[in-house]
């Protein structure tokens, strides 16, 4: 090999240390956005081919009971491909030898092997149910621990409990694809329902369109002019929901968490490639008397730029080794979790060209553009300044050619301890050295502060993020939850629930509640959206709105209610006052909005009416199918206990009870969902504050390189090596200390930015903003130990250099 | 007489300071010969290093002309640019420093063909071999796998003056080669450049503050403050046959 690239062959394995650092911090940068854009470009295939593939309805409706007339007429409606008719029931089922009740919502088909939409793939046992035979879909196991040949206990309407015999396991990727909240299903044939006391008649329909499965204005166009006919025909419609056949309903929701995943990992790379300059300007400062005897031999600018440039590409390119693999790996883990999460396959593992290319790209250039301004200087430097330049490049030293005086930091220290010595407080001499150590390198010092800022700030905002979105879920909570709520198959006095309920211990106030399913209609009369309006009694406790505008409804409101922003979407101009025209009942009325007020903008528009004017509208005076409790006590455990008292309460005194279920059940859903992906911000966090770690170790490690005279010197007047390491560990504390302040302060606008960003993207309406001490305080113990631990290494180096090695440095 | 191979013509040479402007050398004008042994001589501070580096190219000056005749080239250095007179100098001028400044993570032997490897002179396997021959030359051949930490320092500064051989140049400078050496180590550095004067013909140009150095020398100056005083031409072997 040339001599000249032996050289540079030297320089990259004999500081191995350097070298480790270098490689991981370009690394940890191409990790980051290789996990992020090779999963963003797995998950936005394969989401929506997999979605895709299992024929999902473009159509669905739920509608009153109908029979196969009807669907033959649906089927032979205008624009239609595919239709096929399904009843859904909601029933609780316990698995063989356990007694805990899951709500499942159990769909019975007319024909398995006929099945045409929302297709059930196979993963275990049998993929057809006979008569009195049942298929799990395999998200219901993770609460169902049962086994294909076991039976299931259902229980029915009545109380009476059914035997189905278990015999596979399925998937279903289509139905409910879209509801983070849909309970889990099960499967029967038609020749079923009997069994299951259900008449054999349909109550949903899955339709595709015909052609332009793509164009939801077409999907919505048929799916309507479908519905109209239906209520026409006398077979009411209560809901629809459309979906185009090659797009997960759940696609923009993940890509904008991607999104933010990306942002995160274009600054770790940011944050990294400053650590990167740091160093490498370092390496050139420290090799000056190499480049100038280079020169001074005859080696040309372009040829030392040639060697310096080689080995930052050799950089580059270890870390790919390393980084290009693992980030593979995880870019296909990630996007396995969030398949499993949302209920969609992956066609298996692969590398992404793409996300490759982007790897490499950010592994050589980064490495590149961080260190090319000091190669460049470095090069260009004259061999009599390479030569007779300080070997350490000390910038406050007093070099030809500058005023002979003391840097600014040393004056202001020396007169501090100055003073204070004057009353008696004496600084111990080693912490001075250390802060006169850290404020030397000025330039270094702001980029290691920079990035462990950075890292610092990123971390306590991703707690904060957590807090404000359960914070939210919480006030959406308050919306519509009471500590159980109890449904009944039918409708019920109020006076006779309450006399029952009442009796219950614990049990200290019930509210009768009514729904109105309603469409909001534009004013042509075309079919906006669903619009499900509740209706509690006006002056009802169990809803705490955050108005947005106008106010919440009153008990003598007639034709008016409260709206979620979500309306904003189809009638962005909507002020308290307007008239909104609404169908409801197969009929179009006029009512007005007094009030606008937050909520999940991804669950639809809610409403809300006062009890008191949909008991007209419902003709159910003092009558309700829904009923809320109030009960002493509001914790969780509690709510569950009331649930089953109250559940067995009514059945027991012949009530026909329906499901039973606490306040905060279905809110932890929505919580668990919403960790996976602070779970994801905090990943990301910890990545930042490892560059933040690692920037911090190098700074100590150059610093104490550069330094290494001065502590042969300590060592030679004395200094043991407990006093070195205390030296250099102080520095890092300083460092430490110092970011965590400056994270504090730059925390509060990340908060907000990414509390926004985040809940756009899963609430689709920004949120107001929680702070917690908690990111603070881990954050506050973790930089202490990481100061600590990133200047043991250094520290440890330097208290083994003994005096006669530091002579020999030079 | 032989001819001159280098021609300094009024060369001064300025540093700006904080402190204002402070004249290292004013109105230098020599002739150094081809084939002689030069030593310039003056104390610490006189202004020897700063001459030297006008010569080699290392440092720019600030007026006058220095011009090398060597292998039927004439090259005025002062017009050349730093990258110019780099590549000038690694071919044409072999420079040796009292601090060896050998590169440490590069064996003795890869030390002496680097400046072949950057100037292009020759290929891989000759220099290979050209290396190995000066460091018979220099007696080391035994070492030349060893580090520069290795060895001494007499050891070090002969594989410095075999580096400033690698390519052949006509011109070797030196500045207080024999600096932080021992009088018997020195002596052998003067044994070595003594040879290569006289069986080479090479023409070496020495900067000392040693006084007593001077009757090794075929003709030294004298410099102080800057400014040439006197030249001697002492009684050695090198210069029999030249002297009446
Ligand atoms: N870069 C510079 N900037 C300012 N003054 C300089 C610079 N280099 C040298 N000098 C000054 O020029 C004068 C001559 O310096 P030079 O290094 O040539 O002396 P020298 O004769 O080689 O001394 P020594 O024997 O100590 O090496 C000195 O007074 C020195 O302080
Ligand atoms: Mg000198």
């Amino acid at each position: 090999m040339r001599p000249r690239w032996r050289k540079v062959l030297h320089d990259l394995i004999d500081n191995k240390a350097r070298t480790l650092l270098v490689v991981l911090s370009i690394a940890v940068g191409v990790f980051s956005i290789g996990v992020i854009s090779g999963a963003y470009q797995i998950i936005s295939n394969d989401m929506s081919v997999s979605y895709a593939a299992n024929h999902p309805a473009n159509v669905e409706l739920r509608m009153a009971n109908y029979n196969t007339d009807v669907l033959t007429s649906i089927h032979n409606a205008q624009g239609i491909g595919e239709a096929e008719g399904r009843r859904v029931n909601n029933f609780r089922v316990r698995a063989q030898g356990s007694d805990q009740w899951v709500a499942l919502d159990v769909v019975a088909l007319e024909s398995f092997s006929k099945n045409q939409v929302n297709l059930l793939a196979p993963v275990s046992g049998a993929v057809e149910a006979g008569k009195d035979e049942i298929l799990l879909e395999k998200d219901a196991l993770k609460k169902l621990n049962a086994a294909v040949g076991e039976n299931l206990t259902l229980e029915l309407s009545d109380g009476t409990l059914k035997e189905l015999k278990l015999v596979g396991i399925v998937q279903d990727v289509s139905t409910g694809a879209g509801d983070f909240l849909a309970p889990p299903f099960a499967y029967v044939v038609m020749k079923t329902l009997p069994t299951l006391r259900q008449p054999e008649l349909f109550n949903r329909a899955y339709v595709t369109v015909a052609e332009g499965q793509d164009d939801i204005a077409n999907i919505r166009e048929v799916g309507t002019a479908l519905k109209d006919r239906l209520d026409k025909n006398g077979t009411a419609v209560s809901r629809t929901r459309f979906s185009e056949t090659h797009k997960h309903p759940l696609a923009d929701t993940v890509n904008a968490i991607l999104g933010i995943l990306l942002a995160l990992g274009i600054l770790i790379v940011f944050l990294s490639s400053s650590l990167i300059a740091n160093t490498l300007s370092a390496l050139l400062s420290q090799h000056l008397r190499h480049i100038g005897v280079i020169k001074l031999v005859g080696g040309r600018n372009k040829q030392v730029f040639a060697m310096y440039l080689t080995l930052i590409m050799a950089f580059g390119v270890l870390a790919l080794l390393i980084a290009v693999p693992l980030g593979g790996q995880g870019a296909y883990g990630l996007a396995l979790f969030i398949a499993n999460k949302l209920r969609f396959n992956l066609l298996g593992y692969r590398i992404v060209p793409m996300a490759l290319m982007i790897q490499v790209a950010v592994g050589l250039l980064v490495p590149l553009v961080a260190g090319l301004a000091p190669v460049i200087s470095g090069s260009r430097i004259t061999v009599l300044r390479a030569l007779s330049g300080d070997l350490a490049g000390d910038e406050n030293k007093p070099q030809a050619g500058q005023p002979d005086r003391l840097p600014w930091f040393d004056y202001m220290l020396v007169r501090v301890t100055r003073i204070l010595a004057m009353r008696g407080i004496h600084i111990p001499r080693p912490f001075i050295i250390s802060l006169r150590n850290t404020f030397r390198r000025r330039g270094r010092l702001m980029l290691t502060l920079f990035t462990l800022t950075m890292g610092g700030a990123i971390f306590i905002a991703v707690f904060n993020v957590r807090v404000t979105l359960h914070d939210y879920i919480g006030a959406i909570g308050s919306y519509f939850r009471a500590d159980v709520t109890v449904d009944f198959d039918k409708t019920y006095r109020l006076s006779e629930i309450q006399n029952f309920g009442l009796q219950v211990d614990g049990v200290e106030r019930v509210e009768a509640w009514q729904f109105i399913g309603t469409e909001l209609l534009y004013p042509d009369g075309a079919v906006a959206d669903n619009l499900n309006m509740l209706a509690p009694p006006a002056n009802s406790k169990l809803v705490n709105p955050i108005i947005v505008a106008g106010r919440w409804i009153r008990a003598d409101d007639v034709r008016k209610f409260a709206v979620s922003e979500a309306i904003l979407n189809f009638f962005p101009d909507l002020k308290p006052g307007d008239p909104i025209h609404l169908k409801i009942k197969g009929r179009t009325e006029v009512w007005e909005v007094v009030g606008i007020f937050k909520f999940v903008g991804r669950e639809g528009i809610l409403a809300y009416t006062p009890f008191e004017y949909s008991s007209q509208v419902l003709n159910l005076t003092n009558r309700s199918s829904s009923y809320r409790f109030v009960t002493t006590q509001h914790d969780r455990a509690t709510q569950d206990l009331m649930a089953e008292r109250l559940d067995h309460f009514f059945r027991g005194a012949g009530f026909k009870v329906r499901q039973a279920e606490s306040g905060l059940a279905s809110l932890d859903t929505a919580s668990e969902s919403l960790d996976t992906l602070v779970v994801f911000l905090l990943i990301m966090a910890i990545l930042t504050a490892i560059v933040g770690a690692m920037g911090l170790t190098g700074t100590m490690g150059m610093n104490v390189l550069e330094r290494t005279r001065e502590i042969g010197i300590m060592r030679a007047i004395g200094a043991d090596d407990r006093a070195v390491m205390r030296t250099v560990i102080a520095e890092g504390f300083v460092i430490g200390a110092m970011s965590f302040g400056l994270a504090i302060i730059l925390s509060i606008p990340f908060t907000y930015l990414l509390s926004t960003i985040v809940s756009l993207a899963v609430f689709e309406t920004p949120i107001d903003v929680v702070f917690t001490y908690m990111g603070y305080a881990i954050w506050f113990g973790l930089i202490l130990v990481l100061s600590v631990v990133a200047s043991i290494l250094p520290a440890r180096n330097a208290a083994r250099l003994t005096i006669r090695e530091v002579l020999a440095y030079e | 007489m032989s001819s001159s191979i280098i021609e300094l013509r009024n060369v001064s040479k300025t540093y700006s300071t904080a402190a204002g402007d402070f004249i290292a050398l004013t109105n230098v004008n020599m002739n150094i010969l081809a084939g002689e042994f030069l030593g310039i001589v003056g104390k610490s501070g006189a202004g020897k290093s700063t001459l030297l580096n006008m010569i080699n190219g290392v440092d720019q000056l600030s007026s006058g002309e220095v011009i090398v005749r060597a292998d039927n080239e004439n090259i005025s250095i002062h017009t050349m640019s730093e990258d110019e007179r780099a590549r000038w100098r690694g071919k044409k001028m072999g420079v040796v420093y009292q601090s060896f400044q050998l590169l440490p993570m590069l064996t003795l032997i890869d030390n002496i063909t680097l400046p072949m490897d950057l100037s292009d002179n020759y290929k891989p396997r000759e220099s290979k071999e050209r290396a190995m021959q000066l460091l018979q030359l220099m007696e080391l051949e035994e070492h030349a796998n060893k580090l520069p930490a290795f060895i001494s320092g007499g050891q070090q500064q002969r594989v410095a003056i075999a580096r400033a051989l690698a390519n052949d140049p006509p011109i070797l400078v030196a500045d207080e080669p024999t600096g932080s050496l021992d009088s018997i180590t020195a002596d052998h550095i003067f044994e070595v450049f003594e040879h290569l004067i006289t069986d080479q013909g090479k023409t070496i140009v020495m900067v000392t503050h040693d006084v007593g150095l001077v009757s090794r020398f075929s003709r030294s100056l004298t410099i102080a403050d800057g400014e040439l005083l006197s030249e001697s031409i002492p009684d050695t072997k090198l210069n029999h046959g030249r002297k009446k």
